[in-house]
């Protein structure tokens, strides 16, 4: 990857926090709206709203099964090139109903996949799914701080993490995925991913010896083919599942590819440029953060 | 040549290596051979999920709430007693300041209920039935499934904090959505007959007379006789009374046992008790019971006439909360899916490294170590958990840190593209090696709330994930150092450059 040209010593530090700083800014602002409308600061899936899905793989079109349900209460259509379908449908509140309704689809397709979840169920797996991620991110926290016991360290990473997350919920939201339960471990996942590369970058500029350039230098090296390993690795997941219609994994790599990138931004622009103020600072106390950025490379 | 087989020679002997390669084959064995498994197809004796293999869930939640109460003068039975009277919703006591009431009723209303009753205050309320509840619950449908003939089954109570629980999850592998729900809801026909002349037997009641079933219990308390105690609606308790006098089994009641049937097979008998026989000639009796003998074996009968006395049905109202189906070839055709994404994903991380090393001698162990992680993560989860295409997530997240932590590992030891001597090797492999612990527990802690939370597919995930992250920092990842400082040790500096220099 040598003919990557960002160059991280080059940039002034206060450039390369203000972009991730902005989108976590404006994602805060977006999430807290859609809070406040709506009650929750992404839209919901079935799994967290309630409703009905139905997976079907057919030659038929759209809009022939869009004839054959119209009597149910058919919410979206989704298509993957594979003549999968993945039919969304409000509750069925009423259980006789919901029970012809599965032998609807059992006489023409026999062979379809049908899922429910109830909107008490969904209430439920809401709650229990905002306390899962709130305590993940208080363990986390607690272990990073346990585990670096030096503020400035522990509070980039920690902010990594939010940035990530929060970023990345917002891009979902804007392009239309809905928050599932496959998408909130995806956005778990991205803590593990987040703090691997963070780790990464603190360790080696609080721990190794050396130039503190060449060791941002070097940082950067080793977490940039990291992120873009698991990167190809996702990206290569996604296509599979999307053409294979394999709807939970598709959203989990397809939440993880964001969040990928967005974490790269926020460890390489944001966490590198805090650290190099920090740094700077240190270094030379009456400068300040200006010094850091106008270092030469080597 | 002889370098080579030094480099083998470091390589086979290290005990992190030896470890790894013993975890891999046992993970193989695991899989294949223990037990033999060969006819089962590429997923051996791995458990796969639902999603995979094709069948459907049922969740069903409990219309009932547990209250725990405080009375300066009622007990839980008799409060229990005094819901009935009052509003005619069947309540029973679960410890002693704690009911069960079987109806689905907000918190508010509970209160105004109390308030009625009086001189009793709701301390705390959870929708949901108590332990031993969920458990007969689980018993009934056990026994449904079995009827069914269908073999594998789960059925798991899910509860929350204090032993309430407040779903039932069942799991019919090879079914459709369609059979799973007909047998939650399906009854099964229940009737009494009396024995009238040899073998003759003349109908009494159906099931529908029954108006309610404890659960086992023993009468006296404490003497070990098991019985199960049951009402008898007004019409009921006057069939029989007729039957047994029209018979003589008020006077004979040796030669006219009562029988009982559940879809016309006899499934208990008994002679009416003399006590039972006295007070029938007096006039009708709504509460009867059937003792079913002394000790466990008594208890074991008596749970399962329970369950024929309720005619399949349910103890507890129940409502669906959520249900899924996938149908066989679905399933095939997701596994399908999930493997070439799998082998898609590890070529595709293959071909990344590659380009970034250079270098076979790093990439090929590299790669190795992830898919000898891979294995042993499936030979570990075929003990403890099913793999469900979540968990499948939960196994590719694995791969995709796994790879991360690797090129940290080589990244740290190949620092400035210059091979170092043990010693300074050593020093860099354990920073690697914090680096991947620290990063290691973070993810595990970030998981463990899922797990807790019992929510539903994705405690499968956090398993996987916490299960890989262990597998990686405990044991491949060391290994990993072990074969890289071995391979670069007998190659000459200049040949390992990274590409960081060629910027």
């Amino acid at each position: 990857m040598g003919k990557f040209t960002y160059d991280i010593n080059r940039y002034d530090p206060r450039h390369m926090v203000a972009l991730p700083l902005a989108l976590f800014i404006v994602s805060v602002i977006f999430l807290g709206f859609n809070t406040v409308t709506t009650g929750l600061p992404v839209e919901a899936g079935i799994d967290f709203s309630g409703g009905i899905a139905v997976t079907v793989f057919t030659d038929d079109s759209a809009a022939d099964l869009e004839q054959y349900f119209k009597d149910y209460p058919l919410k979206s259509v989704g298509e993957s090139i594979n003549n999968g379908y993945y039919l969304v449908f409000d509750n069925i509140p009423d259980e006789n109903r919901f029970q012809e309704m599965t032998k609807h689809v059992y006489a023409k397709y026999p062979d379809a996949g049908i899922d429910l979840i109830g909107e008490t169920f969904g209430k439920t797996l809401q709650t229990q799914a905002f306390w899962a991620v709130l305590m993940a991110f208080i363990l986390m926290a607690v272990v990073v701080f346990v585990a670096f016991r030096n503020f400035i360290a522990s509070l980039t990473i920690v902010a990594a993490g939010v940035f990530d997350i929060s970023i990345t919920a917002t891009i979902m939201d804007v392009i239309g995925f809905t928050l599932s339960l496959g998408t909130t471990a995806a956005l778990l996942m991205l803590i593990g991913y987040s703090v691997d590369s963070n780790i990464l970058l603190t360790t080696r500029l609080f721990k190794r010896q050396g130039k503190i350039d060449e060791k941002f230098a070097n940082a950067f090296h080793t977490g940039f083919i990291m992120t873009t390993t698991t990167l190809v690795a996702v990206a290569v997941m996604f296509v599979v599942t999307f053409v294979g219609q394999i709807v939970i994994i598709r959203d989990i790599s397809a939440v993880l590819l964001i969040g990928l990138v967005i974490d790269l931004m926020t460890t390489w622009m944001f966490n590198a440029g805090i650290l190099k103020m920090y740094f700077a600072k240190k270094e030379n106390p009456r400068q300040g953060g200006k010094q850091g950025g106008k270092n030469g490379r080597r | 040549m002889a370098d080579d087989e030094s480099t083998a020679k470091k390589i086979f002997t290290d005990v992190r290596v030896i470890v790894m390669l013993a975890l891999v084959i046992f993970s193989i064995l695991s899989i294949y051979v223990l037990p033999p498994a060969f006819d089962k197809g590429v997923e051996g004796n791995i458990q796969l999920g639902l999603d995979l293999q094709g069948g459907s869930w049922v969740q069903l939640s409990f219309q009932s709430e547990v209250v725990r109460f405080s009375s300066p003068t009622m007990s839980a039975d008799a409060l229990a007693q005094k819901i009935w009277d009052k509003a005619g919703i069947e309540a029973v006591a679960v410890s002693d300041d704690k009911i069960e009431i079987r109806k689905l009723l907000t918190q508010e209303e509970v209160e105004n209920l109390f308030n009625e009753i009086g001189d009793v205050k709701l301390v705390a309320y959870t929708q949901g039935v108590s332990k031993e509840t969920a458990d007969d619950v689980k018993r009934i449908l056990e026994d449904k499934v079995n009827n069914l003939g269908t073999q594998d089954a789960k059925i798991n109570t899910i509860s929350g904090s204090n032993n309430v629980a407040t779903y039932i999850r069942i799991e019919l592998a090879g079914t459709d959505i369609s059979t799973a729900q007909d047998l939650v809801s399906s009854q099964g026909k229940f009737e009494i007959r009396i024995v009238t002349e040899g073998n003759e037997t003349a109908h009494v009641l159906y099931g529908d007379s029954v108006t309610s079933v404890s659960r086992p219990s023993q009468s006296p308390p404490g003497s070990g006789s098991w019985g199960v105690a049951f009402t008898l609606s007004e019409d009921g308790a006057k069939a029989l009374r007729d039957a047994c006098i029209q018979y003589g089994a008020t006077k004979e009641p040796e030669k006219h046992y009562l029988n009982m049937y559940l879809d016309g097979e006899q499934v208990y008998d008994a002679p009416l008790s003399s006590d039972l026989a006295t007070k029938l000639l007096t006039g009708t009796v709504n509460d009867l019971r059937a003792s079913t003998g002394m000790g466990d074996d008594g208890l074991e009968k008596a749970q399962v006439l329970e369950i024929h006395l309720r005619a399949g049905a349910l103890p507890v109202d129940v409502t669906t909360a959520g249900l899924g189906s996938v149908s066989a070839q679905m399933g095939d055709y997701f596994k399908f899916v999930c493997i070439i994404a799998a082998l898609l994903a590890l070529g595709a991380v293959g071909v990344t490294v590659y380009l970034r090393y250079h270098e076979p001698s790093i990439v090929l162990p590299m790669l190795l170590t992830n898919i000898a992680e891979l294995i042993i993560l499936l030979g570990f989860s075929r003990y403890v958990q099913q793999l469900d295409l979540a968990s499948i997530a939960g196994l590719i997240a694995v791969i995709g840190t796994g790879i991360d932590q690797l090129i940290v590992v080589t990244d740290e030891v190949l620092h400035e593209g210059k091979v170092p001597s043990p010693n300074v090797y050593l020093k860099r492999f354990k920073r690697a090696l914090v680096i991947i612990t620290v990063a290691a527990a973070t993810v595990i802690f970030a998981m463990v709330p899922l797990i807790l939370m019992d929510l539903s597919t994705l405690k499968g995930f956090a398993i996987i994930t916490i299960l890989g992250v262990l597998v990686g920092v405990i044991v491949t990842r060391p290994a990993y150092g072990k074969i890289i400082m071995a391979i670069l040790s007998k190659k000459p500096a200049k040949e390992i450059s990274s590409d960081s220099k060629d910027e």
